[in-house]
């Protein structure tokens, strides 16, 4: 809405008012409370209208409210004017603004009648108020209603009759009632097939009509008994004001909409790191106050779409009251919500763009993961290569120079014991050629048993934390070790820990004895050597304990180094281990 | 490859004449300069050689010809030593005389930790220390 258009149409509506209470000069007190009310609920509904037709420009809701506070505000304020004429019509149009509300009343939220019937049983509102007073002023004496003969003529008047005007009066009720009834069913039938959003928006509604029906139908009855109570203070000049309800509507409807904007960011911030989409989806159904929200995934195929339920769902045709906002530009998100929805365009948006946030928020930290676990395997391969690089190397050395070492020492044996006594130099010659062959096999072994050890290749943990015990220089303890094999990088990685703390103990900790044990637990082998040396051993410090940090890191376990000055040195390795 | 007795005809024969049980030896090892540097070493310590590469080998050889030893390479092509071990154990559980099988390997006995003394073979006698003498030992271990 333009800001002129706002502008004319306050100064219209505040005209309205200022005519109507210039216009009750002399503001007498028996009518004040009824004075004070009208202008104030007049009032309100201008206001309403105003409000209404800037927050929704689309909807005749604006109009609706309009117009049931002009048809409050306008009877009143023509006949004080003279003539006639005005009178006459003043007094014709009194009950409008009842057919007024009860059109309002239809057409919340969304400003339209929904149905062919809908709109009939409004015309039939206007045309009943209209015509029942018409006809009831053909009897109607203004005097009847205590006017005295300063009052203008009643135009419609033929025959002034009491009787015929209370009777035509009487006759009315039960027709009015009637429509009254079809009305709130209706509202009724409205309630009960809304869901989510529009439920919400609903409800209030109901009860507002309620007792405003309540409220009119009992004014109505008591009049017409003429018990002398609808003219009094408490009908008059409170009772009317729970209309004012009907505008409270447009103020409670936008403080929720400002609220569930409010609401929709917090969601999303508070959404836990790597939530599924379906705790996404319950976060924003919460904040937007839909609880029929859903947030729906194109298929990977593009054949459909599935809701985070596993539902499929129809984005071409979403099903009656459904609407369908795309999440990213992409289409790979849809929120499928209340069609009531559709006239709060800016929540809407807002909500998908805070499901788009949290659906690429959620994206990138699976990518991240992703990342990090294809890292992992990266590093566990390089080390696990690694390993069998060792043991082919290994094993190489076994095949080929370790085996012809043997050989050449074997030939060199027997060829000593030939040349046995006949060349007693000769055989000295051979016998220091056989020594330093089999000092080069001694060699060559210790050099393959570093590269890997055979020993664990062969016999697994048992054998190999064996062989090391026996050659570590300070006496260990093993208190565990499994009798069983283990995959192939876990036994390295256990074999390297016992041989990495071993060598640590002997030549750093002066310990007098050392203990070992691995342990099998569920899923995991632990692997703890333990000395009563110095301590002070520092994870972070020298490249042996950090190497080894790393390795233990590489098939996915831990490290852990206790080593208080003093104190000793505790060294867990916690292995994952199927 | 199944060298026996080349002179007599095979080993078996060998036995009914004047060459001793104890004295023949079966060598089980894929290693060809091996087996060949073994053999002229245990033929001229007086004894009678056979040789088998691989295990399959090794078990027929040893099921044809009984020979008193088996020096067994404990890495070979198709199942380990350990097996052959095992395998010639049971076959002599069966009624035939079982052979004293000595393990060999140009690796160290504590490269194998505990499958050494858990197999049935007689011993382990490190490849560069193979000799003659060292074989009669383990002859005379098995027939005292």
């Amino acid at each position: 809405m333009s800001r002129r258009l706002r502008a004319a149409l306050i100064a219209v509506a505040a005209t309205a008012v200022g005519c109507f209470v210039w216009s009750g000069r002399p503001w007498s007190a028996p009518y004040l409370p009824f004075f004070v009310s009208t202008a104030v609920i007049g009032l309100a509904f201008l206001a309403a209208g105003i409000a209404a037709w800037q927050r929704w420009p689309a909807s005749r809701l604006g109009l609706l409210f309009s117009v049931v506070g002009y048809a409050y505000l306008v009877p009143y304020t023509i006949i004080n004017l003279p003539g006639s004429f005005a009178f006459t019509i003043a007094n014709l149009t009194e009950n409008v603004s009842g057919a007024a509300l009860a059109h309002l009343a239809l057409a919340w939220p969304s400003g339209r009648l929904r149905s062919r019937f809908e709109r009939r049983v409004v015309i039939a509102e206007y045309a009943w108020n209209l015509g029942i007073t018409g006809v009831s002023m053909l009897a109607w004496n203004p005097s009847f209603s205590g006017c005295n003969a300063s009052c203008p003529a009643n135009l419609l008047l033929i025959r002034s009759s009491r009787s015929v005007w209370d009777g035509i009066n009487a006759a009315s009720i039960p027709g009015s009632l009637a429509l009254t009834g079809i009305v709130l069913a209706l509202i009724v039938r409205h309630w009960r097939s809304a869901r989510g959003w529009s439920r919400r928006v609903m409800t209030p509604l109901l009860w507002i009509s309620v007792a405003v029906i309540a409220e009119s139908s009992a004014k109505d009855i008591l009049s017409n008994l003429n018990l002398g109570i609808s003219n009094s203070f408490f009908f008059n000049g409170i009772a009317p004001l729970v209309v004012l309800a009907g505008p409270a509507l447009v103020i409670a409807d936008t403080v929720r909409v400002r609220s569930a904007r409010g609401a929709l960011g917090t969601a999303v911030v508070d959404l836990e790191p790597g939530a599924s989409p379906g705790r996404l989806r319950d976060a924003l159904a919460r904040a937007l106050g839909d609880s029929t929200l859903q947030l729906a995934f194109r298929l990977p195929d593009g054949s459909g779409y599935l809701d985070t339920s596993g539902q499929a769902v129809e984005v071409a045709r979403p099903g009656p009251g459904r609407a369908v906002t795309p999440v990213a530009d992409a289409g790979v998100a849809v929120l499928v919500h209340d069609a009531g929805l559709e006239h709060e365009p800016q929540l809407v948006r807002m909500t998908a763009a805070a499901a788009g946030l949290a659906l690429e928020h959620s994206r990138l930290q699976a990518e991240v993961q992703a990342q990090l676990e294809q890292v992992r395997a990266s590093r566990a391969r390089i080390v696990e290569a690694g390993d069998a690089e060792r043991r082919r190397l290994e094993r190489d050395l076994h095949d080929g120079a370790q085996q012809r070492l043997v050989t050449l020492s074997l030939a060199l044996g027997m060829a000593r014991d030939r040349a046995s006594g006949a060349d007693p130099e000769l055989e000295a010659l051979i016998e220091s050629a056989g020594k330093e062959a089999r000092e080069a096999l001694t060699e060559l072994r210790e050099l393959a048993r570093g590269i890997h050890p055979a020993v664990l290749t062969e016999t697994g943990l048992t054998g190999a934390i064996q062989a090391l015990v026996e050659r570590s220089p300070v006496a260990t303890t093993i208190t565990a070790v499994p009798d069983e094999r283990f995959p192939a990088a876990i036994e390295a990685t256990a074999y390297f820990v016992v041989c990495e703390a071993l060598a640590n103990v002997a030549k750093h900790a002066r310990a007098g004895g050392a203990q070992l044990s691995i342990r099998r637990l569920p899923g995991r082998l632990v692997v703890e050597v333990s000395d009563d040396g110095t301590g002070g051993a520092r994870p972070d410090g020298g490249s042996g304990l950090r190497g080894l940090a790393d390795r233990v890191a590489s098939v996915g376990g831990v490290l852990r180094v206790d080593s208080p000055p003093g104190g000793g040195t505790r060294l867990e390795a916690d292995l994952p281990c199927p | 490859m199944l060298r026996v007795c080349p002179d007599v005809g095979g080993l078996a024969r060998c036995q009914t004449g004047s060459v001793q049980l104890s004295a023949a030896i079966l060598i089980v090892d894929d290693h060809d300069g091996f087996r060949t540097f073994a053999r002229g070493m245990l033929e001229a310590a007086g004894f009678t050689v056979a040789e088998a590469a691989t295990g399959a080998e090794a078990t027929e050889a040893a099921r044809a010809l009984r020979p008193g030893l088996v020096l067994l390479d404990i890495a070979l092509p198709d199942f380990d030593g350990f097996e052959v071990a095992r395998r010639l154990a049971a076959a002599a559980s069966a009624g035939t005389p079982a052979p004293v099988v000595v393990l060999t390997s140009t690796r160290e006995a504590r490269d194998y930790g505990g499958r050494i003394a858990a197999s049935p073979a007689a011993g382990f006698l490190p490849k560069d220390q193979l000799s003659g003498a060292a074989l009669r030992r383990f002859l005379a271990e098995d027939r005292s």
